[in-house]
């Protein structure tokens, strides 16, 4: 019944198109709340999870996992309730989680580990058991945002007018801490720890140019991800790239095409 | 009678490591008032009306309000997401849903209906104002707290806000708390006054207020002589008597 999954091509289609429809809304969740930075360091500390998970003989994303929640629940005790999170208490984390993993892996037997699978991202090695986990991790992440929708939006647009009016921001911010940590775990196979963030913040950049409503930028933060990964699959199959950049690049690269576009419209309208 | 009570404070201190903020504040709100807050930069109010909408909670003494309390806020800072697109009408309805009358009507009241499709990113500071105190009209509130709404609004939308935030206590049936500078313009609306300086100075009604030795000398004869003047047009009865609660000399 599931033969069809035995192409890997067929596979990594699958886990980045999965990964296309969470990162659309978290990734626009992230950029309004300007916690964009905080996927950054929560990939590059991932490397120590991994270092750890292969240390103890345990699967890497259950290490990647508790290093992330490890960080966030710390970041959630030391933030106060209208502070942004300090960015050199993140870059401190950030750089120290991917030197300590890196010396930690380094440390490990040289077959064991791949080291630019897991900065770089592996897409076309995904294998049906990351297929499982993507999935059941991106639905339980979809149910959570349907059910507290209006008070993320609510505290990405006040957090004060959130609070005053009755939404629990604090359960709310930790909850947040707690899906991106679960995101970057996940998304860690496809992406690469380096470059997670990137494609949070790319496509959900290009469809701030023209949305109107925070659900549309969702939308079209969903399709540029598709174009984004519809390129870097080609490219990456054809022409040997490794699929994280690839994608990335394809991201960006549809970012300036549509600021490009952008600018030609204006112009004739003036 | 007096007027329903909905939240009273009892002795609340606050304190920023070893600086104090707040020292021994008790005071009520109830329905249908409009209570405000005065005091010089630094003297706590941003933090006493904090403390009173929720959003700190490590304070010492006690709030209680009433049960299923809602509260409108309007922050005295509203820092702008220029990330996130966001019509007005879909700012009305950030935290409860209202129906497209209601918001027409709100903001027909603040005189900024025109506003509704904008993006709020592109709306100027007092037009964001406007915006922000129609939304503490909506989701049937029962308190209404405004930091300093008038911040940013120009001279005549400044005293059609204030003549509104008096018609919203009588449509509303809401309490109002007030944070302002703007002395002489605030006073012929309220009915009670709390003159802040880490403690409470005085409070009471506006006239007794501006009589009082604490407030003369925090604000000077002036201030009290443009209270004295908004004075005669009160026009409604004080359902508090004037009297000082709170009384604290040091």
């Amino acid at each position: 019944m599931t033969e069809w999954l035995d192409d890997f091509l067929v596979r990594s289609v699958i886990a980045g198109l999965i990964m296309v429809t969470i990162a659309a809304p978290m990734g626009c969740l992230m950029v309004w709340q300007r916690l964009a930075f905080l996927s950054d360091t929560l990939g590059h500390a991932a490397v120590m999870g991994v270092g750890l998970g292969l240390l103890l003989e345990v699967n890497p994303l259950f290490g990647v996992l508790a290093v992330a929640l490890l960080i966030v629940f710390s970041l959630n005790r030391v933030t106060r309730f209208n502070t942004a999170l300090s960015e050199t208490t993140l870059a401190i984390i950030s750089h120290t989680g991917l030197a300590g993993g890196i010396i930690l892996v380094s440390l490990l037997p040289a077959q064991s580990v791949n080291l630019e699978a897991i900065l770089f991202g592996d897409l076309l090695a995904t294998t049906t058991a990351d297929l499982t986990r993507l999935l059941v991790t991106t639905v339980l992440l979809l149910l959570v945002l349907r059910h507290y929708w209006r008070s993320f939006v609510a505290i990405s647009v006040s957090r004060e007018i959130a609070q005053a009016e009755g939404i629990e921001v604090r359960k709310i911010q930790l909850l947040m801490y707690i899906m991106i940590a679960l995101l970057v775990a996940v998304m860690m196979k496809v992406m690469g720890v380096l470059l997670i963030a990137a494609m949070l913040v790319i496509p959900t950049t290009s469809a701030r140019l023209f949305s109107h409503s925070p659900e549309q930028m969702v939308l079209i933060s969903g399709f540029y991800g598709l174009g984004a990964l519809a390129g870097g699959i080609t490219t990456s199959f054809q022409l040997d790239w490794q699929t994280g950049p690839a994608i990335v690049v394809s991201a960006t690269i549809l970012l300036l095409l549509t600021l490009g576009i952008t600018r030609i419209f204006k112009s004739h309208l003036h | 009678m007096q007027a329903e009570l909905l939240l009273r404070a009892s002795n609340l201190s606050y304190s920023a490591g070893k600086r104090v903020i707040l020292d021994d504040i008790s005071f009520e709100l109830r329905r249908g008032q409009i209570t405000t807050i005065i005091g010089p930069n630094g003297a706590g109010k941003s933090t006493l009306t904090n403390i009173v909408n929720g959003l700190i909670s490590n304070f010492d003494g006690e709030i209680e309000r009433a049960p299923g309390l809602r509260i409108g806020y309007l922050p005295q800072k509203v820092y702008v997401n220029t990330l996130m697109p966001l019509s007005v009408s879909r700012l009305l309805c950030l935290t409860h849903d209202s129906s497209d009358q209601e918001i027409e009507h709100a903001l027909a009241q603040t005189g900024v209906s025109y506003l509704r499709q904008r993006q709020v990113r592109s709306l100027s500071e007092g037009e964001l104002k406007r915006v922000l105190l129609a939304r503490t009209t909506l989701g049937q509130p029962d308190l209404i707290v405004l930091d300093e709404p008038t911040a940013g609004v120009d001279i005549s939308g400044e005293i059609r806000m204030y003549e509104l935030i008096g018609e919203l206590r009588t449509q509303l049936q809401c309490a109002v708390l007030l944070v302002s500078h703007d002395l002489h313009l605030v006073m012929s609306k309220t009915d009670q006054v709390l003159c802040l300086n880490q403690h409470l100075c005085c409070s009471g009604i506006p006239e007794s207020v501006s009589r009082h030795p604490e407030y003369l000398a925090l604000f000077g004869q002036q201030a009290a002589d443009s209270i004295a003047i908004y004075a005669h047009h009160h026009d409604h009865e004080h359902d508090v008597s004037g009297d000082h609660a709170g009384h604290r000399h040091d």
